[in-house]
């Protein structure tokens, strides 16, 4: 019996591995073509002497980008964007976080169910009367009005994951700071926020990857290359009647490069957080 | 529920505290109560939760018996908007996209995201390096994504056709995307491409938490490996089995960008899904914002028994 077991493992193993490399190729083809598009001139991109591997790389489509598009005024907008929603989420999140988590008031499970609940609809339910009150609050084409639109994601999302994290540090360790003359405030800073250094992290990458990522607000936000994001940016170049996909595909690895940076590099703790419970995928 | 009552004691005034009047007394406790403290953290969450969403939400509802377009008060038309939706053959067409289209990527998802944890969770040299790579796409923005599989789909010189070509496998290209039979079926592909990852990294972790003891007491046991995969496993996954799968299917259901960049509806409104219809319908030219408005909300129903069902769930984990 053993030995049909280590046999039947044998055979898993190896079954395993061919599905492994299956995955491998499925998942990295597409990263490949991006990739190797980027780096080929137009004459290996269309037409007859089009190849599968660039003869001659070269990074002129990434200098096309820089010089005959407005992509490094999408980068600084994308970036102001991410900033300031992830700063202020954060703040929002943790104060809101540590008074659900902490403090006992009327209304406390009602408020905690309500951020859950605001977290889990999606905004293509949302954007038709958001846009009609951003145009009423002369919000549309603004960096502030992306900023402000994208609380009412970050914000239940972030606070929901802190909970969590507040309710996991000892009462205990606060209770003794506040003997000590600490106030609430005081006792969160110095206590709460320091243990809860991971779940800041986790939170910090959702809400700039969620800004930097988010299409559908900004899309319908914005109709003027003042306000636009690296990801309508490059919706606006494709729509353009000129499909140029060197430059396209240059400007798309440039922009799914840091979130992807971002990712290798917290993997360990946003896989963790994501798995506490859920996350937009 | 269940927070300490210990939180809530007031602590004795620190000697100092004597010094205030009886005024910055009262003060100083009212501010320190947990009910005032609690409301003012809470504040500007609240905030944004009513602003942003509650609000947007209600007066969603309103427009839906509006003719309304962006920037003029509406006018009430009863149930018109949903009368002229349910006559329309676009909006039934649609509908049985968004069911058809929902249901086959996430289940796709699934079953990929199934076998790549499942896979991931042997041991072999290098695995995490491995996971990290498969997750990525997780990680893309889905707009290059979308972009980028529009260029592999593309009639002309797209990677596809290119390489069926050279194969000699197809004397003429095909076209993904604008093909009434296949563009569906694209689109589809892309959006599982692109999902898969969130579900191998909730069942991997799943598939962690389960004790190794289970399965070395069902070797000894004599259990096949089928028969652990049927008994210890898969009720094991059981609860994350629900909770992804619901969570993906409001995100896939209620995803745009993927038909929008992909193939706009089209053709012949084959991929039309409901975000997308609503977006047509508020903000394609004839800014009918009640009638966008109309078709998201015919949809809610169904999200929110989803919905009310993961809060629950996502609560109850946090020890709520």
């Amino acid at each position: 019996m053993a030995l049909r077991m280590t046999a039947q493992r044998r055979a898993l193993q190896g079954l395993g591995n061919g599905v492994l490399v299956l995955m491998l190729l499925w998942t990295a083809i597409p990263f490949y073509w991006m990739i190797a598009t980027s780096l080929k001139y137009d004459k290996e991109i269309y037409g007859y002497e089009a190849t599968l591997i660039p003869q001659r790389p070269t990074l002129a489509n990434y200098a096309t980008v820089f010089r005959e598009t407005p992509y490094l005024l999408y980068l600084r907008n994308s970036v102001a964007v991410a900033v300031g929603s992830t700063i202020l989420s954060m703040i929002i999140a943790v104060l809101g976080a540590y008074a659900i988590a902490r403090l006992n008031f009327p209304g406390r499970a009602f408020l905690a169910r309500g951020l859950v609940f605001t977290y889990l609809v999606p905004t293509s339910l949302l954007f038709i009367p958001m846009f009609a009150l951003m145009s009423a609050l002369r919000l549309t084409d603004s960096l502030h009005g992306l900023i402000i639109a994208y609380l009412g994601f970050d914000v239940p999302f972030c606070t929901w994951l802190l909970m969590g994290y507040f309710k996991s540090v000892p009462v205990e360790l606060e209770e003794a700071a506040r003997v000590d003359g600490c106030n609430r405030v005081g006792a969160l800073v110095r206590i709460v926020l320091p243990m809860s250094l991971p779940a800041l992290v986790v939170v910090t990458f959702f809400s700039f990857t969620h800004a930097w990522n988010e299409f559908l607000y900004a899309y319908v936000f914005t109709s003027t290359t003042s306000a636009r994001t690296v990801t309508t940016g490059l919706v606006n170049f494709m729509s353009q009647d000129v499909f140029f996909w060197g430059p396209l595909m240059a400007s798309t690895v440039m922009s799914a490069l840091p979130p992807v940076l971002m990712f290798l590099v917290f993997q360990r703790w946003v896989v963790k957080g994501l798995t506490l419970g859920g996350v937009k995928g | 529920m269940a927070t300490v009552p210990s939180t809530t004691v007031s602590l004795p005034l620190p000697s100092s505290r004597r010094g205030l009047g009886w005024r910055g007394d009262r003060i100083q406790r009212v501010l320190t109560q947990d009910r005032t403290l609690g409301y003012l953290f809470l504040f500007p969450a609240i905030l944004v939760i009513v602003g942003l969403v509650a609000y947007p939400f209600a007066s969603a509802i309103v427009m839906t018996f509006q003719a309304k377009t962006a920037g003029a008060p509406g006018r009430f038309i009863g149930l018109d908007n949903y009368r002229e939706l349910f006559n329309s053959d676009q909006f039934l067409r649609t509908v049985v996209n968004t069911v058809v289209y929902t249901t086959a990527a996430v289940g796709a998802k699934f079953l990929l995201g199934l076998s790549m944890a499942l896979v991931l969770n042997q041991e072999r040299f290098c695995n995490n390096l491995f996971r990290s790579f498969l997750l990525i796409p997780w990680a893309i923005p889905t707009v290059m994504s979308a972009l980028n599989w529009r260029w592999i789909f593309d009639d002309a010189s797209g990677l596809i056709n290119n390489v069926l070509v050279r194969l000699n496998l197809i004397d003429e290209t095909i076209s993904w995307l604008s093909n009434p039979n296949l563009a569906m079926l694209s689109v589809i592909v892309v959006v599982v491409w692109q999902g898969t990852p969130f579900f191998t990294m909730s069942f991997l972790a799943g598939l962690q938490a389960i004790p190794k003891e289970l399965y070395e007491a069902a070797e000894i046991d004599g259990a096949s490996v089928l028969q652990q995969f049927t008994h210890i496993t898969l009720p094991r996954l059981h609860p994350i089995f629900v909770t992804a799968t619901m969570l993906s299917a409001i995100l896939t259901s209620a995803a745009i960008q993927f038909v929008l960049i992909l193939t706009n509806g089209g053709p012949a409104d084959r991929t039309m899904i409901f975000s997308v219809l609503s977006y047509h319908l508020a903000l394609g030219g004839a800014q009918r914002l009640g009638m966008g408005a109309a078709v998201s909300l015919i949809f809610f129903p169904i999200l929110v028994v989803f919905i009310v069902f993961l809060t629950r769930r996502m609560l109850r984990e946090k020890g709520e």
